[in-house]
């Protein structure tokens, strides 16, 4: 009999457990009703996003911070048509297993009206169909790779994906422009580029062969890295680049590679190549990092589309970029001052999530936001490069296509500073 | 007859409880909540498989993961190229996995307690590089995106349904001879050897069902994440959450699985919303709390812990 009662005990113990879940579900269900416009209210606009704020990519953690405190700063001054805007951001760790639910959360659970900004390339590819299915504008995403425009048109991967767009320029578009920048100023060089072995590193190596055209035989090796290899590995393949008689030294890596790749360069006796480093990697902070161990950043080129928090502290943009943080995230006061330029690129894209909301009518619906968001034209964004436009078309769906060239001087605590003319990328 | 039904009447009403509350949850549930409740269905899967090889032959492996990945992949690469319904995907994956796991078992013959648990964790890391040596094939770090995407609806069934299939598998395993070689090997393999029990042919086997298990679970991980494949979703955490669910059920209970498979497939994402600590920062920390007071609480599981409760209500 005894069997029984333990039995018994096990049961009861499922069934209490069973009846709070459905409790709880049930209390979830009456939370929502505003079918027509999720997340949207007379007083409030809830969006979301995802971003690695622990776990290995999370040095970029301080561009969701930069949108809040951007939102923050809007919502102080009255919100968008009298809306306050929420922003609820969710950690993926860059791992689209965990993407997927917290996209799920914030659209099924939060019933956000859009996700705004969300990072990564493989965290992208994860949810754009599902969130295309179900007509959520997935925008101003923080990442380069091509598929955020061109696919829009050309349909690849699944269709087209009316509901997804990014924000920065694209990576073929300025390998385009390194390509150009090697034509004209060394024209013999023997190039060798180190590569993150992903559709990111190939888009651009191949971007780079194709603006090289005739001269792309002019590449004397390209080495690919994977992003769990140690900075060991990585530089091996600096070494190998060396010892191919390479010249010219064209980094296309993400943050902790490309640190590794400049602190081995250095290393390296008697090699002192020109050294052209992609812009995602070339926030100062990670230029600084790479000169504590060992690396010369002096004389290394790259590109950039915004201002900087230390060269042009004294545009109007950087002295408001400056108070915003000051006032509504001082945690990152420190990191800005340091010259962070993620924190001005999540400043950028949250100003043009704003800029886009103001022109989606008073009553802004999932598709009104899209149109407007389609329909870009201004040179009013304070954060990016002075000069440089935000446009979009139906046929245009990068806001940012255009880029400057910058060269690093002042050693370990030098900066970037501009050169020549903006550039435009487009295709 | 009669005798035995009564006797096992008990067991059967929890069955039949767990089975209606599964179909009715779906009915009761916000459409997120189902895919919370997929999630779980799928660790489920795993644990149970895991629970196998740890529980019953007392082989460590933390290197299910990579079993997972070998089947999500399969079922990815499998609907890209082939278009192939995605049901017989996750069959193949079965198949694929046992094989895989019978071969894995091999090395397991030779080692055992750390030095096994060392071999598999190095199977766990390796795995996930292969699809970036082998890119073009298996997308490297871009992924490998299924041609076909299902509902949360559609996992939370076939989640369910196999976990039902595998449950019972294993209860037709586990009950007869094979059950009893599986725990003749764990409690002494030099008896085991002695009462004529293969030790060979019980150990890979074990590797070879576990893993297949896993190889399940990791079809339907795949299928749940929108049908997309990638690397970093089959990190060495992966592995270590698993073990730490199998840790958490304990030996050989319906009710245990569940509550290790809920343990590992809820806790991240109802820890981010316990106060003071429960930000995404925190994550990770309540996880590991939750960790260490089951493992002082229960260092049975909660398998464990109905046995004691059992204790209590006989006296």
């Amino acid at each position: 009999m005894a069997g029984n009662y333990k039995k018994l005990g096990a049961l009861l113990c499922g069934l209490v457990l069973t009846v709070g879940l459905a409790g709880s579900a049930a209390a979830a269900h009456k939370a929502h009703h505003h079918k027509n416009a999720p997340g949207i209210t007379k007083r409030q606009i809830k969006i979301g996003g995802t971003f690695p704020l622990t776990g290995p990519a999370s040095l970029y953690k301080t561009i969701p911070a930069a949108e809040q405190a951007f939102y923050a700063y809007i919502n102080a001054r009255g919100g968008v048509h009298g809306r306050k805007i929420k922003d609820i951001v969710l950690d993926d760790q860059y791992d689209p297993s965990k993407t997927v639910p917290a996209v799920k959360q914030l659209v099924q659970q939060k019933h956000v009206f859009a996700i705004v900004g969300s990072l990564g390339t493989a965290p992208g590819l994860a949810t754009w169909g599902y969130l295309n299915q179900r007509k959520v504008p997935q925008v101003l995403l923080a990442t380069g790779d091509g598929y955020w425009g061109n696919c829009v048109h050309h349909g690849c991967d699944g269709g087209r994906k009316p509901w997804t767009m990014g924000w920065q320029p694209d990576y073929p578009s300025e390998a385009k422009l390194y390509a150009r920048y090697i034509v004209a100023h060394k024209p013999n060089a023997k190039i060798g580029v180190l590569y993150q072995n992903d559709a990111y590193g190939r888009n651009l190596l191949g971007a780079l062969k194709r603006g090289l055209g005739s001269r792309a035989s002019q590449i004397v090796d390209a080495e690919p890295y994977n992003t769990t290899d140690s900075a060991q590995v990585v530089g091996g393949h600096v070494v190998a680049l060396a010892s191919h008689g390479a010249d010219t030294f064209l980094i296309f890596a993400t943050p902790a590679a490309a640190i590794a790749a400049l602190a081995t360069e250095a290393q390296i006796p008697g090699w002192t190549p020109l050294t052209i480093l992609n812009n995602v990697s070339g926030n100062p902070v990670f230029v600084h990092l790479a000169a504590q161990s060992g690396a010369k950043p002096d004389g290394v080129i790259s590109t950039t589309y915004i201002e900087s928090p230390t060269t042009q502290s004294n545009l109007p943009g950087m002295k408001l970029a400056k108070k915003i943080i000051h006032k509504y995230a001082p945690a990152l006061d420190q990191s800005f001052a340091a010259g962070d330029s993620n924190i001005v690129y999540g400043l950028g894209t949250a100003w043009t999530f704003v800029y886009a909301l103001k022109h989606a009518g008073k009553n802004p619906t999932r598709k009104s936001l899209m149109k407007a968001l389609r329909s870009m034209n201004t040179k009013k964004n304070p954060f990016v490069y002075p000069g440089m436009k935000i446009q979009t078309s139906n046929k245009r769906t990068f806001p940012m296509e255009q880029l400057i060239f910058n060269k690093w001087s002042g050693g370990a605590t030098g900066d970037w500073h501009t050169f020549g003319k903006v550039l435009n990328t487009g295709h | 007859m009669t005798r035995e039904l009564v006797r096992r009447l008990p067991e059967l009403v929890s069955l039949a409880v767990v089975a209606g509350v599964l179909v009715a949850l779906p009915f009761l549930l916000s459409s997120y909540n189902v895919s919370l409740a997929a999630q779980v269905g799928i660790f489920f899967i795993a644990v149970l498989g895991l629970n196998i090889l740890t529980g019953y032959s007392g082989q460590i492996s933390i290197g299910h993961g990579a079993f997972m990945a070998v089947g999500g992949y399969t079922t990815a690469v499998l609907s890209r190229d082939h278009h192939m319904n995605l049901v017989l995907t996750m069959v193949l994956a079965f198949a694929i996995c046992f094989v895989l796991g019978l071969i894995l078992g091999l090395p397991a013959l030779r080692l055992s307690g750390v030095y096994l648990a060392l071999a598999t964790f190095a199977f766990a890391v390796s795995v996930p590089l292969l699809p970036l040596q082998w890119s073009t094939f298996l997308g490297g770090s871009g992924g490998v995106q299924t041609s076909r995407t299902v509902t949360d609806l559609w996992v939370y069934g076939v989640a369910w349904t196999c976990s039902a299939i595998l449950f019972v598998l294993a209860w037709l395993v586990l009950r007869g001879r094979m059950g009893r070689a599986f725990r003749a090997v764990r409690d002494s393999e030099i008896a085991a050897v002695a009462s004529g029990i293969e030790l060979p042919v019980y150990k890979t086997l074990a590797f070879g069902i576990s893993a297949a298990y896993a190889g399940v679970a990791g079809s339907l991980f795949v299928l749940a994440t929108n049908g997309f494949a990638q690397p970093s979703e089959f990190s060495v955490f992966l592995s270590l959450q698993l073990l730490v669910g199998a840790a958490v059920a304990g030996l050989g209970s319906l009710w245990g699985i569940l509550a290790g498979a809920a343990f590992i497939g809820l806790l991240p994402q109802v820890s981010t919303s316990v106060p003071v600590i429960g930000s995404d920062h925190g994550r990770d920390v309540v996880f590991g709390l939750m960790v260490v007071l089951v493992m002082l609480l229960l260092p049975d599981g909660f398998a464990g812990l109905l046995a004691r409760l059992r204790g209590l209500a006989r006296t």
